[in-house]
């Protein structure tokens, strides 16, 4: 039986490194090659291992996909092609494919320079690594080679995010990455066509979360900004050029037009621009409503929103500012963070994940005196605040794609194996499909029913469409032809015609049963026995009484002659096609029963 | 509102059960196969006693989930026991499940407690007790009253008939007494002990017919006798009794609540006291709100009373008009929390709010 195997080297029971093997029809994909943020060590790659002990892995692999730009999801590439060795392909979408080296870069300066490690990618590495990228559109399928292709679909949660087919003949495996079911401010829900994938492999992170409505997280986080403004005290808010930052300005524009507040809300310059250029650049991808409103004023143009100076830390009163980088870990975000930090009407809003060693995760650890360079102690006084928006699925959400996509197997990633058993139970009963979910390192095979397509001849399908009732969609219809395996093609067609085309005679079969009666009489008052007999019981059908003296039922034969040595017993000979077996067969038994007397 | 917190759930639910380590239980109540009953564990935010913002975690997550072929109407956890205990039409019979959080995230359905069955289709109102055995009491009618050991499955008390009622709810006063309350209003005490005997509490001020009654019974802080605490009973009409077990033949209040639209139906109506605070009680069931009165301030006039507070989010949830507005399910009172209630709707809403002293204090 064709089979589909899944091994995860990461994201198998646990958050981070993504980074799955899939092997279908002969060709070995890889799917994301992420970096587990929580660890220091070797630990925090993927176990490239399992595919080969030693050398390249160019040979192994056909090609390798990224879903979108967080680091537990590329992290790992630069680390896997350049130090590990891969050369071939490798697929994301445009936004990935911009955005990736930068975040790359970004954690490369943090791990080798602010921690001193050394066994680390360099920059020339990324840049090497990025060389083999190959960036795909949506919906646009891509040949990888001869057999293998693959398509994007949106995804949402982040900018370029995207949920991949990967297709070989009639198998395919859908990988979702991450993926948000609920539209936001700037980016549109995931979206699939029912492509009735073999497989399709989710992500399960926030499947066992029921989430607090979106209004209410807006809600806590303007009220938080509001009052800290409102006393006077400045809020800093360290995002990531993308992603949240738009989320939030917009959400902060409404507001403050709403409300007719004073206070200026800054952006960092360097991050408008950037922000700007790589959302005009990837205009399509946010969502229908802000596509509409770029043609009347830019979204991303804002009102009350201006570009930061340095020198505006230093004003008083009350603002909001957004700067980069988003852990704290170095930069203007980080400056601010000083001047800052000592005034307790001050409030800091950490918008997601902070790595290990960064300022972010010690404020967000509950640290309030942080050793800074030169030995300096900054005692934190300001505020400190962490917010979620963050914009996976939850259990509604893996249900609707599945819904949507009609697989026939279902693997769940990133979860728990304890906490995944109500979900996998929960898709298996309403969907009526498998659900596995391997732990890293475990491989997981799925057992396919590949379709092959038969042309039917048309002469064979109006025959068997003038038989019997009108087809219905409900219930199979049976047909009889022939199947011929020729040239490397499928075809169905009549027996007759497929005599004709190989050229073959048809054969007849016929059988022939000798029945014997007790009956003293000449041969034809027997024969008039079996006919009267035959008339009354077989109303149905047409029995006739030949000039020859032989008796027709239907199209089977019924001759009468005297046994050689006995006299008193007479020999019938019941003659049938194979077609009349049926009636044939009743016929024998029905006479093997004997004659009635009375005839 | 001091806070509020709206989530949806994937099917709405008409119970909210708090369970040991301030879990919460929702649970499906479909006609149709394939409810689930899911064990939630709320956000750090309503664990803790201050209120935070900005809290990382906002959610609720599922601690654990099962699956019911038949509509949940009722749960209750059996203290001192990893078991719970539900039920639903189409008869009287209840469902045992085990809920093991730390093996797996699975509730399993365990047995069935099969009971005699009535007519139409009644299901059992159910009500546990921390006893030397786990008991659970139940009935659908007044006739069909007993306690049964939920282990076991034996049979431990039947009581005395008087009258082939439907029930609307019952309870545990202590080890030894029941309170049973009737949709007519009447309400029972019957005491373990004597299985003869089934005392008569008062009967309700007014006589139409038409109204059904439900019944709140105040857990308060342990150690309280539960005795001495005032019943109080809403009618599908808004009227509102508190009655002294002590003292039944008198009313101890009588008061009247705006309601919309009175004696649109009973299948939701709920009064509930609130826990750590004395002598408030919230209502609903009446439309897509929520009441909370302090009826310390109430005498038996019957006049009309005036709310506290009402929580109106269920009215304003649903998606633009489609369809019939949102009837409140459900409402129960946070354990610790004086001034935090959660409550689930028809369509799937759950909220957890908070509200606002009327002087300004939060």
């Amino acid at each position: 039986m064709p089979e589909i195997k899944v091994t995860p080297l990461g994201a198998g029971q646990d958050v981070g490194r993504s980074c799955i093997l899939v092997s279908i029809a002969g060709k070995n994909v890889m799917l994301d090659c992420g970096m587990h943020m929580g660890y220091n060590d070797d630990r925090r790659f993927p176990d490239f291992s399992y595919i080969t002990q030693n050398g390249r892995l160019t040979d192994f692999l056909d090609c390798v996909i990224i879903s979108h730009f967080p680091l537990d999801h590329c992290g790992a590439l630069p680390y896997f092609s350049e130090m590990v060795g891969y050369d071939g392909p490798i697929y994301m979408t445009h936004p990935t494919k911009a955005i990736c080296p930068i975040l790359l870069e970004d954690y490369r300066k943090i791990t080798v320079d602010k921690k001193g490690e050394t066994n680390f990618f360099t920059s020339q590495m990324i840049k090497d690594c990025m060389k083999k990228v190959v960036a795909v559109h949506l919906h646009q399928t891509v040949q990888v080679d001869e057999e293998l292709e693959i398509k994007a679909y949106y995804a949402g949660h982040v900018l370029g995010a995207a949920m991949f087919q990967i297709k070989v003949g009639c198998e395919s495996v859908v990988y979702t990455g991450d993926y948000n079911m609920t539209p936001d401010r700037h980016l549109g829900a995931a979206w699939i066509d029912k492509c009735r994938p073999d497989l399709l492999i989710s992500e399960s992170t926030y499947a066992t979360t029921i989430r607090d409505s979106k209004r209410c997280r807006e809600r806590d986080f303007l009220k938080k900004v509001h009052e800290t403004v409102e006393r006077g005290g400045k809020v800093l808010i360290p995002v990531f050029a993308l992603g949240r930052a738009q989320e939030l300005c917009i959400l902060l524009e409404t507001f403050w037009e709403r409300m007719n507040l004073k206070a200026p809300i800054y952006f960092s310059t360097g991050l408008t621009e950037k922000a700007n250029h790589y959302y005009k650049l990837f205009i399509t991808w946010t969502n229908q409503k802000i596509r509409k409103t770029f043609v009347q004023r830019n979204m991303f143009e804002f009102k009350h929103i201006k570009a930061f100076d340095r020198a505006f830390a230093d004003n008083p009163g009350p603002m909001v500012v957004f700067a980069t980088p988003g852990m704290l870990h170095a930069g203007q975000s980080l400056q601010i963070f000083r001047k800052w930090a000592g005034n307790e009407k001050n409030m800091v809003i950490m918008p997601g994940y902070c790595v290990q060693g960064t300022v972010g995760h010690k404020i967000l650890s509950g640290q309030r005196k942080l050793e800074m360079e030169g030995r300096q102690i900054l005692e934190v006084k300001m505020q400190v605040e962490y917010m979620s928006f963050s914009a996976h699925a939850d259990a509604k959400g893996i249900m609707q794609l599945i819904r949507q996509a009609e697989p026939r197997n279902v693997l769940l990633v990133h979860g728990e194996a304890k906490k995944m058993e109500f979900l996998k139970q929960k898709i298996e009963q309403e969907f009526h499909v498998s659900c596995f979910m391997p732990a890293n390192g475990e491989t997981t095979t799925i057992l396919t029913n590949p379709c092959i397509p038969v042309d039917i001849s048309l002469g064979l399908l109006k025959r068997e469409t003038a038989i019997g009732p009108l087809p219905d969609a409900k219930k199979p219809k049976l047909m009889h032809g022939t199947l011929l395996m020729k040239d490397n093609s499928f075809r169905l067609v009549s027996p007759e015609q497929a005599l004709k085309e190989l050229g073959l005679a048809e054969h007849q079969l016929r059988f022939t049963c000798r029945v014997h009666i007790q009956d003293p009489r000449k041969e034809h008052e027997t024969v008039l026995r079996v006919y009267n007999h035959l008339k009354g019981i077989l109303k149905d059908y047409s029995v006739q009484h030949l000039p020859d003296g032989s008796i027709t039922v239907e199209s089977i034969l019924i001759q009468a002659t005297a046994h050689s040595e006995d006299q008193g017993t007479k020999v019938l000979l019941v003659s049938w096609t194979y077609q009349d077996e049926e009636l044939g067969s009743y016929l024998t038994s029905l006479l093997k029963k004997g004659l009635p007397q009375s005839t | 509102y001091c806070d509020l917190h709206t989530f949806e759930l994937q099917a709405p639910t008409r119970l909210i059960e708090w369970a040991r380590g301030n879990r919460v239980c929702v649970a499906g109540y479909r006609q149709s196969y394939g409810n689930e009953i899911l064990q939630l564990i709320p956000p750090p935010t309503l664990l803790t006693k201050e209120t935070q913002g900005l809290c990382p975690e906002r959610d609720f997550k599922v601690e654990c989930g099962g699956f019911s072929e038949r509509p949940v109407y009722s749960l209750k956890y059996v203290p001192d026991t990893s078991l719970m205990v539900t039920s639903g039409p189409p008869d009287n019979s209840l469902q045992v499940w085990q809920v093991s959080a730390e093996d797996s995230d699975v509730i399993k359905y365990v047995s069935t407690i099969a009971t005699e069955n009535g007519t139409g289709q009644s299901w059992a109102k159910i009500a546990t007790i921390s006893a030397r055995v786990p008991w659970v009491l139940h009935g659908s009618t007044l006739d069909r009253v007993q306690i049964t050991e939920v282990e076991s499955r034996k049979n431990v008390y039947t009581a005395a008939s008087r009258g082939s009622e439907e029930l609307s709810g019952l309870a545990f006063l202590d080890c030894n007494m029941l309170l049973l309350c009737c949709v007519t209003g009447r309400l029972c005490l019957a005491d373990i002990r004597q299985p003869q005997n089934l005392m008569e509490a008062t009967s309700v001020p007014s006589a139409p017919c038409s109204e059904q009654w439900c019944m709140g019974t105040r857990h308060g802080p342990q150690g309280l006798e539960l005795r001495s605490q005032p019943v109080a009973r809403l009618s599908s009409k808004g009227l509102l009794t508190l009655t002294d077990l002590r003292k039944t033949s008198e009313f101890l209040a009588l008061a009247k609540a705006r309601v919309t639209a009175p004696g649109s139906g009973a299948e939701f109506l709920c009064v509930s006291w609130a826990p750590a605070l004395e002598g408030y009680l919230a209502i609903s069931g009446f439309d897509g709100t929520v009441h909370v009165y302090d009826t310390q301030s109430w005498d038996s006039s019957g006049s009309e009373a005036e709310p506290i507070f009402i929580h109106k989010g269920h009215a304003f949830g649903g998606a633009g008009g489609s369809g019939d507005p949102p009837l409140v399910t459900v409402h129960t009172w946070h354990l610790q929390k004086p001034r935090t209630l959660l409550s689930a709707a028809s369509d799937g809403s759950l909220h957890v709010w908070d509200w606002v002293q009327p002087c300004g204090k939060c």
